[in-house]
């Protein structure tokens, strides 16, 4: 409770939420604007028409903004995590509630349920605006709202709600060990974006085992090469390891800041 | 800023109505504000923290070195000093944010390994005051209030009490550091604690806040609260308490009554003959008398137990040298401090002198 009313700040909000939406929204308007007729035009944001015509054609704005999504997420639990500690705060709140695994995991629950809302919102934005920007373009969007569209929609939408609390996770584990918020982003950024694209370049079995790449993997549905059941179940695995050792760590360390 | 009423302490139920239209919540001068010659700590209510061999070690170094602390329930404890001395290592251990390397401790009658025990009936400030910067001092006091389950209705209480009941929906960073210590002090109070502990708790207030922060310490402790201050204002710390504990590189080096640890060093016997030719004759007395003592300022000043003064005057007189003023002066607890904290050359006391020098 005591972390709501943290996360209810204006600036939080602002800034965390709004750039979320900002990048679902500029992914789903750019994926639109720059549908093509014809074969795409290389990398990009372009996709064809029909394409976006598929039922599946409504998420694939939000899909592609997974990874930046994800980005800020981490971000979000990172400084919600480490400023605790930069701040001095810390001490004041394991002074009030010593029993630090209930603490972590009352500050964790609170986070997911401000990542779940922010990113469902995020979506409801993204499919508004596809939904309003789709008949300009010539996009049949019948396909969206039948059932098979709707059924595909709620997965998308589910892939990429666990995959963006998987990035707040890595971000609150990273603010955890290196208590600072600064700290975690920079080198969750710098872990997530280059370090394992060149891992995954020079390690073939890398997509089985990155979390990065298992992350994005997840968000996009699985892939050809590593199915959405055995990527869930590496990151569940992960997810496990990150909470009893974050737990560990965190009961068992001194708050001498 | 309001002129912050005097700093009275709510307990668990608010205070109605408008708190500068009671009087009796004015700020209360503090009896003694000289030396203090209260008795010792009473210790009718038993201890509230003891600890035995507490150690707390980073590498080799023993940052806190085997202290074994006795905090009487009911009383103001002062807790002092030199910087690095382990002051608050020590507090961060007493409240379960750090881990003992060695030894054990009770709090409230609980162990110190299961601070949730007892940390629901204790408030403190530690360092410097700690908040969310962005945050108003409200909204901070309100996160602090929710997560110890504490009632939320004491915020506005405890912001009006330390004199920020207009500036509570302004953000922490905007604060001057005086009130930054006053919320730190509402943050304290917030449990309605049984044993409040305070680090430096007037760092950074102004004289004013000063003497409502030392009004606000009696007053909790008349009310039978515990108290433990940490400061380096020894001046301070003997106006307000009853109880002092001096560590000193991690070791403890006295703990026992203020009044105890001043009486325990040894007073001045100071004497001006009406003429200055006496004076050197004067100072011979004292030799011979076993007091051997030296000349400064045109009078004679001779380190006694200040019953030795009247026998001064006596053996003056038969060497018929009037006496113009002849007066005792006591030493302060910064002299006491400094005795006892200076390891070249002077004895180191432990505990309280089992009896004290008459006054």
């Amino acid at each position: 409770m005591s972390e709501l009313l943290k996360l209810r700040r204006r600036g939080l909000l602002l800034g965390g939420g709004g750039l979320l939406l900002g990048f679902t929204a500029l992914f789903t308007i750019l994926g639109i604007e720059n549908a093509t007729k014809g074969a795409t035009r290389g990398r990009g944001f372009h996709v064809t028409v029909a394409e976006l015509s598929k039922p599946d054609g409504l998420v694939r704005g939000i899909e592609r903004a997974s990874t930046l999504m994800g980005i800020v997420m981490l971000g979000i639990f990172a400084a919600a995590f480490g400023t605790e500690y930069t701040t001095g705060m810390l001490r004041n709140l394991l002074v009030r509630e010593p029993r630090r695994v209930k603490f972590l995991t009352g500050k964790y629950l609170a986070l997911l349920v401000f990542a779940v809302v922010i990113v469902l919102v995020a979506c409801i934005v993204s499919i508004v605006l596809a939904l309003a920007l789709a008949p300009g373009k010539g996009i049949d969007t019948s396909a969206w709202t039948s059932s098979t569209g709707i059924a595909d929609t709620w997965r998308a939408v589910w892939h990429l709600l666990v995959a963006a609390l998987g990035y707040g996770t890595v971000g609150a584990a990273l603010a955890i060990i290196f208590r600072s918020p600064v700290a975690a982003l920079a080198i969750g950024v710098a872990w997530i974006l280059p370090a394992e694209a060149i891992l995954s370049a020079l390690w073939s079995n890398g997509q089985y085992w990155l979390p990065g790449q298992l992350l994005s993997n997840f968000a996009s549905g699985g892939s050809s090469s590593v199915s959405l059941a055995r990527t869930g179940l590496t990151l569940v695995v992960y997810w496990a390891i990150i909470a009893v050792g974050t737990s560990m760590l965190f009961s068992r360390r001194d708050v001498a800041t | 800023m309001a002129t912050p009423v005097g700093w009275r302490v709510p307990r668990a139920e608010p205070l109605p109505g408008d708190l500068l239209a009671h009087d009796d919540l004015r700020p209360t001068p503090v009896a003694g504000s000289q030396t203090m010659t209260t008795a010792a700590a009473p210790p009718s209510g038993g201890l509230a923290v003891t600890t035995t061999g507490l150690t707390k070690r980073y590498g080799a170094r023993a940052v806190v070195d085997a202290i074994d602390l006795e905090l009487p329930r009911g009383v103001i404890s002062g807790f002092v000093g030199p910087n690095g001395a382990g002051k608050t290592t020590t507090l961060r251990m007493l409240l379960g944010l750090i881990r003992p390397s060695a030894g054990t401790g009770e709090v409230l009658g609980h162990s110190i390994t299961d601070p949730a025990s007892y940390l629901a009936r204790v408030g403190a400030l530690i360092e410097s005051p700690a908040f969310y910067p962005t945050m108003s001092g409200r909204r901070n006091l309100e996160i602090l209030a929710v997560l110890g389950r504490h009632d939320r209705r004491r915020v506005t209480t405890l912001l009006a009490q330390v004199g920020l009941g207009d500036r509570g929906g302004d953000v922490f960073k905007s604060y001057s550091l005086g009130m930054k210590q006053r919320l730190g002090i509402a943050a304290a109070l917030l449990p309605d604690p049984e044993l409040l502990v305070l680090d430096e708790p007037t760092n950074g207030l102004d004289p004013a806040g000063i003497r409502e922060v030392r009004a606000l310490l009696r007053e909790l402790a008349d009310d039978g609260l515990t108290v433990l201050v940490s400061s380096h204002l020894l001046g301070e710390i003997q106006t307000i308490c009853d109880h002092l504990v001096v560590i000193d590189a991690g070791q403890l080096r006295y703990q026992g009554a203020i009044d105890g640890l001043i009486s325990a060093q040894t007073a001045e016997v100071v004497a001006i003959p009406e003429h200055a030719t006496d004076l050197k004759r004067l100072a011979a007395i004292c030799t011979e008398a076993g007091h051997p003592c030296r000349i400064e300022d045109g009078a004679v000043h001779a380190p006694a137990p200040p019953e030795w003064a009247p026998e001064l005057n006596r053996l003056a007189m038969r060497q018929e040298i009037t006496l113009a003023a002849l007066s005792v002066s006591r030493g302060t607890l910064e002299d006491a401090f400094f005795a006892i904290t200076d390891t070249e050359g002077h004895q180191i006391l432990a505990h309280a002198p089992e009896t004290e020098v008459a006054a």
